[in-house]
């Protein structure tokens, strides 16, 4: 099962000076799904264009099922893909826009017509086969694009941002969806987003990259629970980031002290060694508001005063100055923000094994 | 404010409105009037104008008109639309500057324009081609430009994505512009044929200097009539072209749906 659908061999994509995409390396097997994440200006939709066809790289080799690509146009790649505005055809009805792949490759008409029912059937839009793109809703444009790109059977189906035109409700159900449609195809996906939710509620891999090159590739799971690098610890999730040094503590074990403060942090014996540790992350739900009652116990304990207090609804988002400049941020239950105003002092307790290093 | 604001602007709309459609309705008014002198008693009005049309120092001329108007909006349509392909879509070098020298001929005076034709039609020898083959050449200089813009307009408007989506479903470059491309464009490539028929339909600056002696259009021969008489029949020709101009756009946004341009382009 270790058919590779999609590799790319050091990739690189320069705009004159403009280096887009720094040789990248990537190997997608048959059947998963993988998101590449990122801000805008990281090079993910450009990398997308490229495994699509639209653009050349200016150096490596992009392999689709195994056959190098290049000098391939797009249309005889065989791949699907879904666009960020979907760029239906808006002189054709929702049946010709799913069948108009199949029709130009000269399948025959009854043939159409059962793939266009299938399509539509998986992305729940029958019954409206007649409409035509500018009588629907925005969700149904969605899914009939989706529909339009699958109804081929491509191998691999590119995303390019699909959900972002929708409204909250909807994104979170498309999700969903989404996922479940790529789990009966079996169909491979390249999903390319900026919003790491996404990324994560889908992915079977995640793919973050920055600058142009690839910060780190991992499941969705790792990727937040073991950041590797603090913009990746930034760009997935809330986190606390603080420059550290580290130094020998008591009993052979060593604590980190974050710069410019007096703090210093207990960390986990069986922290994976970073032997050149710069930064050190730690999650605001890792961090334990215990209020005054502390006990002898509780690690890492730091005193501070509640300085801001976000209510999000089933979580309240507390930053906590410890220190003269440094701030922590903490989520806790909203249930507790009778005891916690801003002014309150409080003591909070960070469990070593919580405390991640990070090299850069 | 805001209430004297759209009251002024419903004044104004009825103004104009007014200038344009009046004088229209007294020449529809003097082609029913029995005499030379304009009449707006129905009881008195008559066809008889209209039926004097029916006769071929009218009739010829017409079809011969119509038959120039129809070639030439043909040939603009295609070559306009060749054109603004090349320069709207694919880019092609110095597109820019073509689109630019495009515009030039609205510059020249018909006038002007007319007579170049024939001096440089005579000085190179070709006496064969005044008449009707200069006459529908002379129209296509003067309507491509027209018909070649408002296509490349229409392309400009057209949305790159379709293509790429298109195109990654596997059509090829001629199925991209066989089903996509074309359809799209549709009503920007009528509209443009409309403009040309009318222009050559209705022209006389240029046509005044190809004509043939029994081989006049419809507008010249109007003219020539006037320098003698000037009866009700003009006013009934007039009427007469003005239903078959406004039966041919009709006609037109059948075919091409330039409304649709409005709408979105699904109908």
């Amino acid at each position: 099962m270790n058919d590779i659908d999609i590799e790319l061999i050091c990739v690189r994509k320069t705009y004159g000076n403009n280096l887009v995409v720094n040789d990248i390396n990537l190997a997608i097997p048959k059947g998963e799904f993988v998101s590449l994440l990122g801000p805008s200006g990281c090079g993910k939709t450009t990398t997308l264009n490229m495994i699509a066809g639209f653009q050349e790289p200016t150096g490596g080799e992009i392999r689709i099922r195994g056959r190098n690509q290049a000098g391939v146009p797009p249309e005889k790649r065989n791949i699907g893909l879904v666009f960020q505005n979907y760029a239906l055809f808006p002189h054709m009805t929702v049946a010709e826009n799913v069948g108009f792949g199949l029709k130009m490759k000269g399948t025959p008409r009854a043939e159409i017509e059962q793939t266009v029912r299938t399509a539509l059937k998986s992305v729940h839009l029958e019954g409206l086969e007649a409409r035509y793109p500018k009588e629907l809703s925005g969700g149904q444009q969605q899914r009939t694009a989706l529909a339009r790109a699958i109804a081929p059977r491509p191998s691999v189906l590119l995303l390019d941002e699909p959900l972002s035109n929708l409204d909250l409700k909807l994104r979170e159900a498309m999700r969903v969806e989404l996922k479940e449609i790529q789990q009966q195809l079996g169909m491979t996906f390249v999903y390319v987003t900026h919003d790491q939710e996404e990324a994560m509620a889908m992915s079977d891999r995640v793919v973050v990259m920055s600058g142009g090159v690839i910060t780190q590739e991992d499941k969705p799971e790792h990727i937040y629970n073991a950041p590797r690098t603090s913009f990746v610890a930034d760009f997935i999730g809330k986190s606390n980031i603080f420059a550290v040094s580290l130094r020998p503590a008591a009993d052979d074990r060593q604590e980190i002290v974050i710069n410019g403060s007096s703090i210093a942090l207990a960390i986990a014996a069986d922290q994976p060694k970073v032997a050149t540790a710069k930064f050190c992350c730690i999650r605001p739900e890792d961090v334990r508001v215990v209020g005054n009652d502390v006990s002898a116990k509780d690690a890492n304990v730091l005193d501070g005063t509640i300085c801001k207090t976000v209510n999000l609804g089933a979580h309240l988002d507390l930053w906590i100055a410890v220190d003269r400049d440094i701030m922590i941020k903490a989520l806790v239950r909203s249930s507790r923000s009778n005891q916690l105003k801003v002014g309150n002092p409080v003591s909070i307790s960070i469990a070593p094994a919580a405390i991640r290093l990070l090299a850069e | 404010m805001n209430r004297l604001l759209s009251g002024l602007f419903w004044i104004s709309l009825c103004l104009i409105l007014a200038f344009i459609t009046l004088p229209l309705l007294v020449v529809v008014a003097a082609s029913l009037s029995p005499s030379s002198t304009v009449t707006f008693s129905p009881a008195d009005w008559t066809m008889k104008w209209y039926a004097a049309l029916w006769a071929s120092k009218w009739l010829d001329p017409f079809i011969l008109s119509a038959k120039i108007a129809v070639i030439v909006s043909l040939v603009s349509g295609v070559l306009g639309a060749l054109g603004a392909y090349a320069i709207a879509y694919e880019k092609c070098p110095g597109s820019e500057a073509i689109m630019a020298f495009l515009l030039s001929p609205l510059a020249v005076p018909q006038i002007v324009k007319g007579v170049a034709i024939v001096i440089f039609l005579s000085s190179a020898g070709l006496y064969a081609l005044l008449g009707t083959p200069g006459l529908i050449a002379a129209h296509i200089v003067l309507t491509l430009p027209f018909a070649a813009r408002m296509i490349a307009t229409s392309i400009y408007n057209f949305d790159k994505n379709l293509d790429r989506a298109a195109q990654i479903l596997g059509a090829s470059k001629w199925q991209r512009i066989r089903h996509v491309l074309l359809p799209l464009i549709k009503p920007g490539v009528f509209s443009g044929m409309t403009f040309a028929f009318i222009i050559s339909f209705n022209n006389i600056p240029l046509s005044v200097f190809l004509v043939r002696p029994g081989q006049t259009t419809l507008p010249i021969t109007v003219i020539n009539y006037m320098e003698y008489s000037l009866d009700p029949v003009l006013a009934a020709v007039n009427v007469a072209s003005l239903i078959f101009i406004l039966a041919t756009i009709f006609l037109f946004e059948k075919l091409g749906g330039f409304s649709a341009q409005i709408h979105g382009g699904s109908k």
